[in-house]
């Protein structure tokens, strides 16, 4: 039976990345069958804006698609870092994300946020797991991540990976964003997302982990995109996924090329020239 | 029941004259001098040209696109140093490229509706005396102390401040939500239209060669106030040819398919421009004569940010929608007026007036809006030749043809089509 565990507050992500190097995951093939839990909780409007600001969101009533995302995620490093938790937490890579947001959520909305595990599998080079992500507001699911984490180890060819969707473009698309990002991104974001993962925050804290210089956070790149495809998405049905290929490397200039259909967005992040696929968004409603 | 007043029919509103300051490359004879200063140089030269000195005008609207916080009152300030009456009220506007034009657009729908009688519209850029802004880090910083209730919040507030919070933000030409420069944003263009570097430059030393031409015959004589002893655009390179400008490396654009240089894109200028409008009683009190009526006016703007259309292309989309409304076709016209913010604009521009694909799936239209005829565009020059100052352009034009309609042609009727950014463009119609 499920073990449901409620926190009264939000975990300290820096504590546990600070010890995250002495775990080296449990070896065993299941997830343990534990939901932690926060209730009730509050979006504080300054860190709201401080995120906004950093990802270009405008700041208004409903918050970024993205922004539940970062209520979760201290309660996915508690699930990822327990002691019965198969996988090493350091080094795992954030492959993919979903998001279904079944309506915009308000600013001043309580929300009921649980965090699980499920699904572990194998991956071509390692084992991945997805972390489910729910925010209820009084009873209703209002909106669900999924994010998948690989965690590398024995190859195994004969996975099944997840299909990325064709990333034709449509002849019209001669421009689209591009953004320059500073060498300090990662640390912007770490300090409104609070994931200060070594990788993200300065050359020498990536290098041990083998990285040549700090990449930016996957959910960072993402927000970026969603910023800027703003109000040409919906706000309630919408589905989102991010594949997440190649790591920006900071610092470093993307460029964002969107083609647009009636029910859904298709875009690619890339490096200045082509040259580097950094992230595929689908959207679709 | 008190009774219904009768509508007023709309008035014909006169353009009855222009003044600027010659235009001059930023960092150069205008360095130190504030768009206060050139604007009110400006306004000064109409109105002495004019005989307005004292006069109360109904209103001053004008704008600066790189602009102080300080001039936030820019224009009402500038009046308060004119020889206007001081009674005279005045706004501010801003839509880049397109303000000066627009500011012409308001004061004329002021005129026509009979609400005002005469006013002045200009623009002024000083791309030299440029704002520069705290950065980010400090403002915020600032702000914070600024909230603060007590010596210690003010104390924390102040301990956030970084060393790299001292480096100054620079005003940047780029587009905000892209990241990209206007002069990118146009590479992206005139290879999309496969537009040539030859066409390109044989456009800039048209302009060059129409400019000086128009000052040697004193064409400008009535429309150029000299300031700080400036009396020519400095831009201006009278034996600038096809050959001198194919000499000159892109600076836009990559490898082979580059053709923007610095040549045939405007470079970044510092000046001023007004423009006087009027009702017709007004002007005949006033003994002034009109040299041309300001007929109609469009502004559009495109979707560039996920690359659906160019930055530059709005125009293209303003001008079949003034046409329609005003009866005309784009060939019913005696000149063209295109505001040359890269030579790649103009000819892109015309390209796809001509592109049956483009005027159907983009226009609307079923047939395309066609060809002009080129010896009647720009025929005293434009921006890549007198430079432009970006929100002094739409009045340095709108002077220009309305008096190239009355006194070289002795009537006609004219087209402006001037591109902004922010994906905007503002077309008019002048006739005489």
């Amino acid at each position: 039976m499920t073990k449901e565990i409620a926190l009264g507050s939000a975990p300290d992500l820096r504590r546990i990345y600070a010890t995250a190097a002495l775990r080296r995951g449990n070896a065993s093939g299941t997830l343990p069958d534990v939901r932690y839990s926060r209730a009730g909780v509050r979006v504080d409007v300054d860190d709201l804006v401080a995120y906004s600001r950093v990802c270009h969101f405008p700041v208004a009533t409903s918050l970024p698609l993205t922004y539940p995302h970062l209520i979760a995620f201290p309660l996915q490093m508690v699930v990822m870092s327990g002691d019965r938790f198969p996988l090493p937490l350091l080094g795992a890579v954030h492959l993919e994300n979903r998001i279904e947001a079944v309506r915009p959520i308000d600013v001043d909305e309580r929300l009921d946020v649980s965090v699980w595990a499920q699904d572990l599998r194998p991956h071509t080079r390692g084992r991945q797991v997805d972390l489910v992500s729910e925010v209820a507001v009084r009873g209703e699911v209002v909106w669900r991540g999924v994010s998948t984490y690989l965690s590398r180890g024995t190859e195994q060819p004969a996975a099944q990976t997840s299909e990325l969707p064709s990333r034709e473009q449509p002849a019209a698309v001669i421009g689209g964003p591009r953004w320059r990002l500073g060498e300090g991104t990662g640390r912007a974001y770490a300090a409104v997302s609070g994931d200060w993962n070594p990788i993200h925050v300065h050359a020498l804290t990536a290098r041990p982990l083998g990285f040549p210089s700090a990449i930016a956070h996957g959910m960072y790149s993402y927000a970026r995109v969603l910023a800027s495809l703003g109000p040409r998405l919906p706000e309630s049905g919408l589905t989102s996924r991010v594949w997440f290929r190649k790591p920006v490397r900071l610092p470093s200039t993307v460029r964002l090329r969107t083609a647009f259909e009636p029910t859904r967005t298709l875009s690619l992040l890339e490096g200045a020239t082509g040259e580097i696929e950094h992230a595929v968004v689908e959207n679709t409603w | 029941m008190a009774s219904q007043p009768t509508p007023r029919a709309p008035r014909r509103v006169a353009v009855l004259g222009g003044n600027r300051i010659p235009f001059a490359r930023s960092n150069g004879p205008y360095a130190k001098a504030s768009n206060q200063d050139m604007l009110t140089a400006a306004v000064d030269g109409l109105v002495a040209r004019h005989g307005l000195a004292g006069e109360r005008l109904g209103e001053v609207v004008a704008g600066a696109v790189l602009k102080h916080s300080r001039d936030f009152n820019l224009t009402r300030e500038t009046v308060l140093g004119t020889c206007l009456d001081p009674r005279t009220p005045a706004y501010d506007i801003q839509q880049a490229c397109g303000t000066g034009l627009e500011a012409a657009i308001l004061v004329s729908n002021k005129i026509a509706l009979g609400q005002v009688d005469a006013g002045v519209a200009g623009g002024v850029d000083s791309a030299s005396d440029a704002p520069i802004a705290v950065s980010e880090g400090l403002r915020q910083t600032l702000l914070a102390a600024n909230r603060a209730r007590s010596a210690g919040e003010r104390a924390k507030a102040l301990a956030g401040l970084r060393p790299a919070h001292l480096v100054p933000a620079i005003p940047e030409n780029v587009e905000p939500r892209t990241g990209l420069s206007m002069g990118e944003h146009m590479a992206l263009t005139a290879a999309q239209w496969g537009i040539s570097r030859e066409a390109q430059d044989e456009l800039a030393a048209a302009s060059h060669q129409h400019l000086a031409a128009a000052y040697d015959r004193g064409f400008f004589d009535d429309l150029v106030t000299p300031f700080l002893g400036v009396s020519r655009d400095t831009n201006l390179r009278p034996d600038s040819s096809v050959e001198k400008l194919s000499t000159l490396k892109p600076v836009f654009g990559r490898g082979d398919g580059a053709t923007m240089t610095a040549g045939n894109s405007t470079p970044l200028t510092d000046g001023a421009s007004a423009v006087l409008l009027a009702s017709e009683e007004w002007a005949a009190e006033h003994r002034l004569t009109p040299l041309a009526w300001f007929v109609d006016a469009e502004t559009a703007a495109v979707d560039y940010v996920h690359g659906d259309e160019g930055l530059l292309m709005a125009p293209a989309y303003a001008v079949p929608r003034l046409l329609a409304r005003n009866g005309l076709s784009l060939q019913d016209f005696d000149f063209y007026e295109i505001h040359e913010a890269f030579a790649a604009t103009v000819l892109t521009t015309l390209k796809a007036w001509e592109d049956a694909d483009f005027c159907k799936a983009r226009l609307g239209l079923d047939e395309p809006l066609g060809s002009i005829d080129r010896s009647r565009l720009n025929v005293n020059g434009s921006s890549l030749a007198a430079g432009h100052p970006f929100a002094a352009t739409g009045g340095r034009i709108v002077a220009s043809l309305a008096k190239q309609l009355k006194e070289e042609a002795g009537g006609g009727r004219g087209l402006i089509s001037i591109c902004a950014a922010g994906g905007q463009g503002v077309v008019a119609i002048l006739e005489a």
